[in-house]
């Protein structure tokens, strides 16, 4: 049997950002937001700094395609992309995984919202 | 009540607790904690006052429905639109032998099947089916109709009503605060996300009152929000204006006209550099933005730094106005020291992945300061149960806080409706 490295599955110049897939592409806000939540900081900021300088290029590159028209991999980026401001509240704002004395686990949850991937 | 007077309005921070008629002296905490209290709110404040169901955009074309839970008097009214826009709610019981109908919480259909024993219904409410009808005794189908309950909309707002035969109408009950807010708009009503609260161990009181004061906020939520709320201006996040409205109020609140993402801040800098700071919503509706800022009643001091008019409508439902749009808060008692509460922020549906990018960061701050206020007030509800203190005491900028326990004070205490409102 002969082993091949498996396919990106994110669009091709964001191949770098295949390690990140598997925890940090949530399907749902509330599935992103529940992963940064149970998080350790290194991993936290280990997305954030992988993902944050590829942020604006990432958003160039999936303007090509009308919100909720798009290709899987591209899709796929998206929801990375969209972990990244989960990453930030963390990383920016509590300067650790959650906000101080804030509890875990809580009885919150963020329903669907109005657009592509925000269900 | 002291009719509000302008001219005390005029200072930066205009006093708000006695010009809106209020007194000044400590709160006793025992509404906060007490069952028999609880139980008193039970009947006098839920069971007689219009309750606001939410926005009439939530039944977004004709037979659709949704279905909400009143937990504190063990109500579950299904809501309906029929193919003539009329808008009903009902108790969600079946007539046969009183099982739940509808199991889910939203949804377009125009009849209703109970899943027990296939008993059918319109959404107006008529009994229509009843298999094997002939087995039963005298039935009368016309009598076995879905019990209603009172409903009434008010400028796109769904209210019922549990009494039987509400003591007063709707327009009676909204008094000065309907008569100042009407015609205001609700920018992207049709659309929101929720951030729902399945249940926090606070009072629905102790709740509700975090949302109603921005003292807290440079305190509570310095990294999160605090910024957007004070600045060396106002250090303590004091409020613009203020007015009692019948048994309602309405607040405006302070925003930081200097606020700018920190340095540090990258993803904030990214999320919001093709937006106005002021717009933290993202674009709306351009006109439907102007009509509210028009609105004579909010922010109606029309000073420029305002970031919000928080209307508080009796007993337990919040409208959030901001430059940007507009949100919603609920708060439903489950028990003396729990509550179940939903955020709706209403926001547009995103025209291009910068905006949605900008609406995820958004919504995520939105639920990393609630989820601070969940921790908070479960703290405050441990520490008020310890019996150490028998009073709070309020300051200015929390008359929101005294208005309300005044007013709940007062329907405890009212044989009837009337004298309440009185």
């Amino acid at each position: 049997m002969t082993m091949t490295a498996p396919e990106s599955s994110l669009p091709r110049d964001f191949a770098d950002l295949e390690p990140f897939v598997a925890y940090w592409a949530g399907e749902t806000n509330d599935i992103r937001w529940d992963r940064r939540s149970r998080a350790p900081m290194e991993q936290i900021r280990r997305f954030y700094d992988a993902m944050l300088p590829r942020a604006d290029e990432a958003l160039t590159y999936l303007e090509q395609f009308p919100l909720g028209e798009a290709p899987a991999d591209a899709t796929r980026l998206l929801c990375l992309l969209l972990s990244l401001p989960h990453a930030a509240m963390a990383v920016e704002f509590h300067r650790q995984p959650r906000a101080a004395a804030s509890p875990f686990p809580h009885g919150m949850n963020v329903a669907k919202g109005p657009w592509p991937q925000g269900w | 009540m002291t009719k509000y007077e302008p001219e005390m309005q005029k200072s930066a921070f205009p006093k708000l607790t006695e010009p809106n008629g209020l007194d000044t002296g400590p709160i006793p905490i025992e509404p906060y904690i007490s069952p028999e209290w609880f139980e008193k709110e039970r009947e006098q404040i839920f069971g007689r006052a219009w309750l606001c169901m939410g926005r009439i955009e939530q039944l977004p074309e004709p037979d659709t429905y949704i279905v909400k839970e009143i937990e504190v008097r063990g109500v579950i009214a299904l809501i309906t639109r029929d193919k003539a826009d009329k808008v009903r709610a009902f108790h969600n019981v079946c007539s046969h032998r009183a099982n739940m109908i509808v199991q889910d919480s939203a949804g377009k259909g125009s009849r209703f099947v109970c899943k027990y024993h296939n008993w059918a219904y319109r959404n107006d409410g008529d009994c229509i089916g009843v298999p094997d009808r002939a087995n039963f005794f005298n039935l009368d189908i016309k009598k076995c109709g879905l019990t209603p309950i009172v409903c009434d909309v008010w400028e796109g707002w769904i209210f019922i009503n549990l009494q039987k035969v509400p003591e007063v109408s709707l327009k009676e009950f909204l008094g000065p605060f309907g008569e100042a807010f009407t015609n205001a708009p609700a920018p992207s009503a049709e659309h929101a996300f929720n951030v729902n609260v399945s249940t926090m161990k606070a009072n629905w009181k102790t709740t509700i009152d975090a949302f109603c004061e921005s003292y807290h906020v440079p305190v509570l939520h310095p990294d999160t929000v605090g910024a957007t709320f004070a600045n060396d201006s106002n250090p303590y996040s004091r409020p613009l204006s203020g007015h009692a409205r019948g048994a309602h109020r309405t607040m405006t609140t302070f925003g930081n006209p200097d606020y700018v993402p920190p340095e540090h801040a990258l993803v904030e800098r990214l999320a919001y550099s093709n937006l106005d700071l002021g717009n933290t919503l993202g674009a709306n509706d351009a006109k439907e933005i102007q009509a509210l800022l028009d609105h004579p009643a909010i922010n109606p001091r029309r000073v420029p730094n305002w970031a919000t008019e928080i209307a508080w409508i009796f007993p337990n439902f919040l409208i959030f106005y901001s430059p940007g749009g507009f949100f919603t808060l609920e708060f439903w008692p489950l028990s003396v020291n729990s509550t179940r509460w939903v955020a709706r922020m209403h926001i547009p549906k995103a025209k291009d992945v910068r905006q949605r990018f900008q609406q995820e960061h958004h919504n995520c701050r939105m639920a990393e300061i609630f989820l601070e206020d969940v921790g908070n007030l479960e703290r405050q509800q441990r520490a008020m149960e310890s019996g150490a203190k028998t009073e709070i005491v309020l300051q200015d900028g929390e008359f929101m806080l005294r208005h309300s326990i005044e007013t709940i004070r007062k329907w405890v205490a009212a044989k009837t409706v009337r004298e309440a409102l009185a």
